[in-house]
């Protein structure tokens, strides 16, 4: 027993006695990170686990959204397209990659070659669909033919998967990837951390701010919440939910950022499926839940009701949170009109990987047992929810976050997990890609936005908000995300005085 | 004793064979499809089908066992889906977290167990044993996850003693990489001692009650060599059932403390391959611990023979 005690005495000692080095000097910055990336390669990996950290910090594309939202030239210095149809490009000049190699126009050539290649396997194949031939002009100048007008071109091009990269590192963008971004990518420490370091070539001057940033993988909100207090990080990205973040806001050593996302929370209804095949049923239920209950419940009223898929970042969006308004009695006899006065009972599986299912789930099961449907809850493992629900789409009801921007595409895909086949909102989304004029856009944007409104395909229940976390002094971070991007290219520390 | 250990080391391998089968197909029976977890919900579902074809998962499930058994048997235990890196390389990387942890926590538990519980054997129904007791049962109640978070709360947060969590590696000296791992050692090994204070206690209760430790306080044997030889030793055999069993239990929550400690450990590299469904790695890992947990027990058989002759002579 007295040795065991010495024993102790002796590690305290050990501990006391050195102190534990922190990490934040001016140029270095810890931050954390949710989940560990499946892989660093964003022409193979859509997680946004990858791009938050490898987009705008490691590999950058032709055109940029920049922080709000707007479509800038990046690599491009400018673009110029006389019909539409054939864009050019004019390269920035001296641009170069981390292994020293110039940009040149082949290389945006080879990049977008492979993307097209099915062989490749590259998850947004499909945004470059249109794309007919691309031509070199010469080192600097390349000029895509698309097929036919489309009006999501350029924002397709300034997606995560339209990273510029040197061929020759291709095969080791998994695990090593290089780009021409204000940070160079030093090493990945499996299960612990991800180092990136300036890049002092960059080809914005006077960035990148930082010298080095570590990304720390800490899962659990608990411990991402200690090592905030310890000091240990600086700044925490995801992964702290709204009530720790009321907790984080009383403390006067930190700095809460609540902005605007592309993530869109719905609780989806299986259209092929009775009854909310039935439009009257699906409005019923869009009536009988109360959504600012919901936002209080699940996120602590941070966020922002929504009342279709186009959310507050975007250029088009129309507010519609209150189109169709909490209404119990309407909804009653909505339900009673489709023949179920007495309601029904269904199922909603959600996926406890994402916190606000589960207690969105709740506050709706709750708020529909007015209107006599009766929700049973059922947590399925996001692997599965993955393969039976989003995949073979068997569900009834189930709640999730859509967070990529412009994904009100998804609805004019009828074999999309909602099911949702109208033909009229098809023919209205073909429309949007082939018109241009920004002002007959908006106009189809509008009219698709009141459309599924009527349709009610799903409940559109809040934006998910950003909720990141910093100490005070880190300064230059995004306040909103309109790219799924974690672009600390500005981040610095504020001098001390 | 040859037989015995020849007996023991053919039940070793037969648990292994069949340990390898179970692993295989529990992993592959789980729902749930690597290539759409790869793929989110941002992909296609053709995008998530010709991935699925790459990466083999559509050949026969037999097919598809013969082929990792015949690799695991040469040591090569496939490739990490998520790391892309080989299984085995990435097991290797994670024992010198997981390991020292595990015999930190060993070492602690024993440490801590054996002079408590044979102090609360020899003090029976006394304050000191009472308060050992009510200490265990502490122990026992509280969840392991939350003593870490406890720890962290007061060594990280409030006293600034060492770090919340992550691991800085051997590189820099054994004295942070140990710094590191001591707060998850103790929520591992100290709550785990609880279980192994009352197994010793009782242990000990029933060998002080025997004959022959009374005669030999009787004969006026010097009550430490009572207890140090004739008590222990005896009372040994329980004991190291139940710290075998413990030490099992110790690999068990290394994964959910190498979570809350943000440890680049076995358990979470675990975790993280059962979430992103990367096969190879939860074959290979669940492997690795279900092997080092046979092994734990064949340890702890041939400690019975060595502990007590009439084991050997079965």
């Amino acid at each position: 027993m007295r040795r065991t005690v010495s024993l102790i005495v002796v590690l305290l000692a050990l501990i006391v006695g050195v102190v534990p080095t922190r990490g934040q000097g001016s140029g270095r910055l810890i931050v954390q990170s949710q989940t560990e990336p499946p892989g660093l390669d964003m022409t193979v990996t859509p997680a946004t686990a990858t791009s938050g950290i490898v987009f705008y910090n490691v590999q950058e594309a032709l055109v940029k959204v920049d922080r709000h939202g707007k479509l800038v030239p990046w690599l491009a210095e400018r673009w110029h397209t006389a019909d539409n149809r054939n864009y050019t490009f004019f390269l920035k000049k001296g641009v170069r990659f981390h292994n020293g190699r110039e940009l040149k126009a082949a290389d945006v050539k080879y990049v977008f070659d492979r993307a097209m290649n099915p062989e490749t396997k590259h998850p947004y194949a499909k945004d470059y669909e249109a794309i007919g031939d691309i031509i070199v002009k010469d080192d600097s100048t390349i000029t895509f033919a698309l097929k036919s007008v489309n009006a999501s071109f350029l924002q397709n091009i300034a997606r995560a998967g339209s990273v510029i990269y040197p061929r020759e590192t291709v095969e080791t963008m998994k695990s090593t990837p290089v780009g021409t971004g204000p940070f160079r990518f030093e090493e990945w420490v499996r299960g612990d951390r991800i180092v990136l370091v300036r890049n002092a070539d960059y080809h914005v001057k006077g960035l990148p701010k930082l010298d080095r940033v570590t990304y720390r993988f800490i899962t659990d909100p608990n411990a991402v919440l200690a090592a905030l207090k310890a000091g240990d990080v600086d700044v925490s990205l995801f992964g702290l939910g709204p009530e720790h973040v009321q907790d984080v806001q009383k403390d006067s050593r930190f700095a809460v950022i609540v902005g605007d996302t592309t993530n869109d929370v719905i609780l989806a209804m299986n259209n092929s499926r009775k009854p909310y095949t039935d439009v009257r049923v699906r409005r019923a239920m869009t009536h009988g839940i109360n959504k600012s209950d919901v936002l209080k419940g699940a996120m602590f009223g941070m966020g922002k009701i929504l009342g279709s898929n186009v959310d507050p970042l975007n250029p088009y969006y129309v507010d519609m949170a209150n189109a169709m308004p909490y209404d119990p009695a309407k909804a009653k006899k909505l339900l009673a009109e489709a023949g179920y006065p007495n309601g029904f009972d269904t199922v909603l599986k959600v996926s406890p990987q994402y916190y606000y299912t589960v207690r969105s789930g709740e506050v709706i099961a709750d708020s529909l047992k007015k209107i006599g449907v009766n929700v049973k809850i059922e947590q399925i493992e996001w692997g599965q929810w993955l393969s039976r629900v989003f995949r073979e789409a068997d569900y009834d009801l189930t709640i999730i976050g859509h967070a990529e921007a412009w994904d009100i595409k998804n609805y004019a895909n009828p074999k999309y997990y909602f099911r949702y086949d109208s033909a009229k909102f098809q023919d209205l989304f073909a429309k949007s890609e082939a018109t241009v004029d920004e002002r007959a856009r908006r106009d189809i944007y509008a009219q698709m936005q009141k459309l599924m409104v009527d349709d009610a395909p799903v409940v559109w229940l809040f934006m998910h908000p950003r909720l990141a976390v910093t100490k005070k002094g880190v300064q230059g971070l995004w306040k909103d995300l309109p790219a799924s991007a974690g672009d600390l290219s500005e981040v610095a520390w504020t001098p001390a005085k | 004793m040859r037989r015995y250990v020849a007996r023991r080391v053919a039940a070793l391998v037969a648990t292994l064979f069949f340990v390898s089968a179970l692993v295989f197909v529990v992993v592959r029976v789980l729902p749930g499809d690597p290539a759409a977890l790869i793929m989110g919900t941002e992909g296609s579902p053709e995008a998530a089908a010709r991935l699925r074809e790459s990466m083999g998962l559509n050949r026969p499930l037999p097919v598809q066992y013969v082929e990792w058994l015949g690799g695991a048997l040469r040591g090569d235990l496939g490739r990490s889906i998520q790391y892309d890196l080989p299984v085995g390389q990435l097991i290797v990387s994670r024992l010198p977290v997981t390991l020292p942890l595990a015999l930190m926590a060993a070492a602690l538990m024993v440490a801590a167990a054996l002079p408590l519980g044979l102090y609360a054997a020899t003090h029976h129904r006394r304050a000191g044993d009472y308060a050992a007791m009510v200490l265990s049962q502490i122990g026992i109640s509280i969840p392991q996850f939350w003593a870490g978070l406890l720890l962290i709360l007061v060594f990280s947060v409030t006293l600034g003693w060492v770090r919340s969590g992550g691991f800085e590696g051997w590189s820099s000296g054994p004295g942070p990489a140990l710094r590191s791992l001591l707060l998850p050692a103790i929520a591992l090994g100290l709550f785990q001692a609880a279980v192994l204070v009352r197994a010793t206690r009782s242990a000990v209760l029933d060998v002080l009650r025997e004959d022959y430790v009374r005669t030999a306080r009787a004969k006026g044997v010097r009550e430490r060599r009572v207890i140090g030889r004739h008590t222990l030793r005896n009372a040994l055999i329980p004991i190291v059932t139940v710290a075998g069993v413990q030490l099992g239990q110790l690999m068990a929550g290394a994964i959910v403390l190498e979570s809350v400690f943000a440890l680049p450990g076995l358990g979470r590299l675990a975790l993280g391959a059962i979430t992103a469904r990367d096969l190879p790695v939860v074959q290979g890992v669940a492997l690795f611990i279900a092997s080092s947990i046979v092994v734990i027990n064949f340890a702890v058989d041939l400690a019975y023979g060595l502990l007590d002759p009439r084991i050997r002579y079965e």
